[in-house]
């Protein structure tokens, strides 16, 4: 998916109240992010996905909490 | 010197003989409701809502409580709690629905998250873009506001003020009278359900509640097997009062089906049951076959719900097979609840005869009523004091 691809399905999955999907795509975001090496945009999407995979109870958030935690983002 | 107010309580705390009741600004005055919401209910253990409405881990449910927004919250660690339902960052309301949690409470301002016990699991962005962290903000003292809370009779009793004494302490006496009922309860769900609302302050649904001398005026349909002699009053000073009947008879169906029993009941039960309001805001009801409770709920000083839930014995009664039988016993209860709503709010249109003087008591038939009065009365002064 590219990135306009995307925005436009984050803004569809929001717009559903879909979380599970919300933090999945949030995941993809930051991981696009930190393959172009920005670091800083990585850890705004990677703040996203964690929370709504918190609110959706999603295992992905312990893996999200070491990578933020491991960015010094997390404690 | 003693204000005017002390002076007017003072005559509700004489002996019953002689005693007034309260005078009509606490049913009618908006300032001294707002009084009565600390000294009688946030000092004290208050009805908040049914444990049966989050029967399952994961279920919120936002209650408003006299003005206080709270949640209560059915944990993943199956212990249920209620806390202020406010977000520590900006105050936000966290929950406004009735919901099943999946995960975190995620505030929908700024995306703190709370775990079900409270603790504050992540401040997303606090410490700058892309960062949770900031030393300033320490999450161990921004958890969560616990409301101090008990679970008895699948009530949900919640302290504000937090310094009432052990719920076990403060409901130690009516727990001992109804010992033999301290057993499961299982309730069908929205057949075993009565919601009324009422032009009234709750106290006078309390004070109908707890005395039998009006039974064989409001209720004609009981004076064939119930007569007035047949009930006796229940006092317990500072706690509670209501009243009891020594006629109770199961309801029995077309093919001689009746409820079950609750199990080891003593002889006094064969045809005996209680009623009592529990102060402030909880009536309650036993018989051998069934219970039940009530919340009542002040939505202003002149406007009450009153949340009534019927339990049963054992899992067989609430299946399927017994849904007719248990339909006529809710309509049965709510025609008898339904009967007293002409005086509730009659009397409420009363109290605002601006020359009611609060009104006397039947020496020999009131005691209960009286009895709360004087509870009601005792709490301002105790609240005045402190």
């Amino acid at each position: 998916m590219d990135r306009d691809d995307l925005d436009a399905a984050l803004i569809a999955a929001h717009r559903e109240e879909n979380g599970r999907r919300i933090a999945e795509l949030y995941l993809e975001a930051g991981e696009l992010a930190e393959q172009a090496g920005d670091t800083e945009q990585a850890c705004f999407y990677l703040v996203h996905a964690y929370v709504f995979a918190l609110q959706e109870g999603m295992e992905l958030a312990s893996d999200l909490h070491a990578r933020l935690k491991a960015l010094g983002r997390e404690i | 010197m003693r204000s005017v107010q002390q002076a007017k309580l003072d005559k509700v705390m004489r002996p019953v003989g002689g005693a007034q009741g309260l005078p009509n600004e606490y049913y009618v005055d908006r300032d001294l409701f707002g009084s009565e919401k600390s000294a009688v209910f946030f000092r004290n253990w208050a009805a908040l809502g049914f444990a049966k409405d989050v029967a399952e881990p994961g279920d919120a449910q936002p209650v408003d409580f006299l003005g206080q927004p709270l949640l209560i919250v059915h944990g993943r660690d199956g212990k249920t709690r209620v806390f202020q339902n406010t977000c520590r960052h900006r105050g936000m309301i966290l929950v406004e629905e009735k919901t099943r949690l999946r995960g975190a409470i995620r505030c929908p301002y700024h995306s703190w998250c709370y775990d079900h016990d409270g603790a504050l699991k992540t401040t997303p962005h606090v410490g700058g873009p892309g960062n949770n962290v900031h030393d300033d903000v320490d999450r161990s003292t921004l958890g969560l506001v616990e409301i101090r809370s008990h679970i008895w009779r699948d009530i949900i009793f919640v302290n504000l003020s937090g310094d009432a004494p052990a719920f076990d302490d403060y409901a130690a006496d009516i727990k001992a009278r109804w010992a033999e009922f301290e057993q499961p309860l299982y309730h069908s769900g929205s057949d075993s359900s009565i919601r009324l609302e009422l032009d009234s302050n709750w106290k006078l649904a309390v004070e109908n509640y707890c005395e039998s001398y009006h039974l064989p005026w409001v209720h004609p349909g009981l004076n064939s097997y119930s007569r007035l002699e047949d009930h006796y009053h229940i006092e317990e000073p500072g706690h509670y009062s209501g009243q009891g009947t020594l006629v109770y008879r199961p309801m029995i169906n077309e093919s001689g089906d009746r409820f079950s029993d609750f199990a080891g009941l003593g002889e006094k039960w064969d045809a005996g049951a209680e009623y009592i309001a529990l102060f402030p805001n909880v009536l309650l009801g036993v018989h051998r076959d069934h219970a039940f409770a009530i919340i009542l709920q002040p939505v202003t000083h002149e406007k009450t719900v009153e949340l009534v839930e019927i339990y049963y014995a054992s899992e067989e009664i609430i299946s399927k097979k017994w849904a007719d039988m248990r339909a006529a016993n809710t309509a049965l209860w709510k025609t008898v609840f339904e009967e007293d709503i002409f005086v509730v709010e009659g009397m409420q249109k009363g109290r605002h005869g601006a020359k009611f003087d609060g009104g006397r008591f039947s020496p020999v038939m009131d005691s209960p009523t009286h009895l709360f009065h004087h509870w009601v009365a005792s709490q301002f002064v105790d609240a005045d004091e402190h």
